[in-house]
């Protein structure tokens, strides 16, 4: 393995595991919103979260670029405050994985927050406790495989996230050329060797990661 | 803790396709909801615990208002000071049964919290359990679990939603005996639903019968039994022997009237001056267990002893363990009016031996004017 291929892993890596930090973050609270409350929006909400999964990724890329390009909605206005962009930066492929995994996990934790009996957070609630505190002591950890489940599954997505990384954060070898772009340069430029071992690497990590949500999931059962 | 819990309900819920019109109140310790599913019994009892709320009404509960719609109170569930045992019991499953009973005590000091997880464990026979998780445990500790879990914040009311619905006849019936124990131990008013006629007739105070979405009935559970209101609720808890006559005379102490070809006399409820118009139509009905088989081996029955005979050969009977029940067609011309038979007859399966039922069909009964039981329509 040289170098760049250890860079485009470890890259990808990283991506990887802060998209499913982000996930987790912004994905769990969505999950449990959608799941349990009814407010104006909502299947907005939903439609807007769940799209990158039918869109051809190159189209969640595009509206990317138009939310926060240089000249985007929100990236202009951050362009003239700070004179910095987020697109074309190694940010940009954290945020269009994060994208791209987030249906998967709100889709799968939400599932699980409903499948949880609602008798039990009725109970809590006769005992005292509050929404929130009910979501954290009995909804959340009941649903716990689920989640994580969801968490896996959207780690491997964003390992794999190609066309909205090559949109948002374009293909710089060592700084946004995560593995599945590597990939792409390394058979362009005829180096099959190479895409031959980021293929392999790439399929091995997959494997585990599945085989991880399968044990999940079975547990959950 | 007050042994007498008032509560005072009148509320409106509408559901497409259903509505919820309910008012009621209660001063007896066992409140029992009872009627079909889905006549809104257990609608109610999660309006009072504060889960559903209301279009209209108010409930008042031990003088403090837990819903107004007039004011716009509306009292979270968590301030309402209800114990509420689940359909299922809706344990934590991933609590211990120790973690359950002290739930509701999190905002309690944490040596007052176990002190009194074990003193309601002890009370509820439920020692030695407090490691293990809700699954490992039979249906009657998973019952006082969750009767525990409610009772340990020491509420000012107790609400139970079908609480042995989910088990099997012969547990049933004990966790009903543990369950009327427990209530009347802990003293502790409680508002309790079920569509079991037995279950509402052994942990009753008073009855409140409901008919989709209605109150038909509210009542003492005597009274409820004995002198159902309307043929609606003689039907609603399976009353045998539900018959159609008509009438012939009534006076304030009896009601003649006609059925089968038979003149039958009963008695009529002098405090409900029921006094309808001879030719006008009846309902009544006489308990299986009432009717009285005359024996051929005895006198000649006389009118001081038997009253009410009539004749009829037994069609059809079914061993119900202690007793033997009898279908009875009547010595009538005319379709018989139950399904087949004209009556039911209980006897005990002794009797049933001694007298050679299976073999000899042909008999005579009587009914004492007490047991036929008018119902005004």
């Amino acid at each position: 393995m040289n170098a760049e291929t250890l860079t485009a892993l470890r890259l990808s890596i990283q991506v990887a595991v802060l998209a499913t930090a982000l996930n987790a973050l912004v994905g769990i609270p969505l999950a449990y919103l959608l799941a349990k409350r009814r407010f104006w929006g909502r299947t907005a909400l939903d439609l807007v979260v769940t799209l990158p999964l039918v869109l051809p990724p190159t189209v969640t890329g595009y509206y990317l670029i138009v939310l926060l390009g240089r000249r985007g909605w929100l990236g202009a206005p951050l362009y003239e405050l700070t004179g910095w962009t987020v697109a074309f930066t190694w940010y940009a492929a954290v945020i269009a994985s994060t994208v791209m995994a987030l249906p998967l996990l709100v889709r799968t934790a939400r599932a699980a927050i409903e499948s949880v009996d609602s008798d039990l957070e009725r109970a809590a609630f006769t005992l005292g406790r509050p929404e929130w505190r009910t979501a954290l002591e009995v909804t959340l950890p009941l649903a716990r495989n689920g989640i994580l489940a969801g968490l896996v599954l959207a780690f491997a997505r964003a390992l794999g996230e190609f066309g909205a990384t090559l949109m948002l954060a374009g293909n710089i070898p060592g700084k946004t050329a995560t593995v599945p772009l590597a990939i792409y340069s390394a058979v362009q430029t005829g180096e099959s060797h190479q895409a031959a071992v980021l293929v392999l690497a790439l399929t091995v990590l997959s494997c585990i990661v599945l085989v991880a949500a399968g044990r999940l999931g079975t547990r959950s059962a | 803790m007050s042994m007498i819990g008032r509560v005072d309900l009148a509320i409106v819920k509408r559901f497409p396709g259903f509505t919820l019109d309910v008012a009621w109140t209660a001063d007896e310790g066992v409140v029992v909801l009872f009627g079909p599913s889905g006549s809104g019994k257990s609608l109610t009892l999660r309006c009072l615990a504060g889960l559903e709320r209301p279009d209209q009404g108010r409930i008042v509960v031990n003088g403090r208002t837990f819903f107004d719609a007039a004011t716009g109170v509306d009292l979270p569930p968590q301030q309402r000071r209800i114990g509420y045992v689940f359909q299922g019991y809706a344990l934590f499953p991933h609590l211990t049964v120790g973690e359950n009973i002290a739930f509701g005590l999190r905002s309690r000091p944490r040596a007052e919290q176990r002190r009194r997880a074990a003193e309601v464990m002890e009370r509820l026979e439920l020692g030695g359990l407090e490691n293990r998780a809700p699954r490992e445990l039979s249906g009657g500790q998973q019952q006082r679990v969750a009767l525990g879990r409610a009772l340990a914040v020491d509420p000012d009311l107790l609400l139970l939603d079908e609480p042995l619905s989910a088990l099997d006849a012969p547990l049933r019936r004990q966790l009903r005996d543990d369950l009327e124990r427990t209530l009347r131990d802990w003293r502790i008013p409680a508002v309790l639903v079920t569509h079991d006629l037995s279950e509402a007739y052994q942990l009753a105070d008073r009855v409140i019968v409901y008919d989709h979405g209605r109150v038909i009935q509210a009542s003492s559970k005597t009274e409820f039994l004995w002198q159902p209101s309307s043929e609606r609720v003689a039907r609603l808890i399976d009353m045998r022997n539900l018959l159609a006559g008509t009438v012939v005379k009534a006076a304030p102490d009896r009601i003649q009237l006609r059925w089968r070809g038979q003149l039958l006399e009963a008695v009529n409820s002098p405090a409900r001056a029921y006094l309808p118009a001879p030719g006008s139509p009846i309902a009544f009905f006489i308990r299986p267990e009432y009717v009285r088989l005359i024996r051929k081996d005895r006198m000649a029955p006389d009118d001081h002893h038997h009253m009410n005979v009539m004749r009829g050969r037994v069609v059809g009977e079914a061993d119900q363990g202690a007793t033997w029940s009898l279908r009875i067609r009547l010595d009538e011309p005319g379709a018989p009016v139950q399904d087949g038979y004209d009556l039911e007859v209980e006897v005990p399966s002794l009797v049933y031996e001694i007298l050679d039922i299976k073999t000899d069909r042909f008999w005579e009964f009587s009914i004492h004017r007490g047991s036929i039981h008018v119902l005004p329509s």
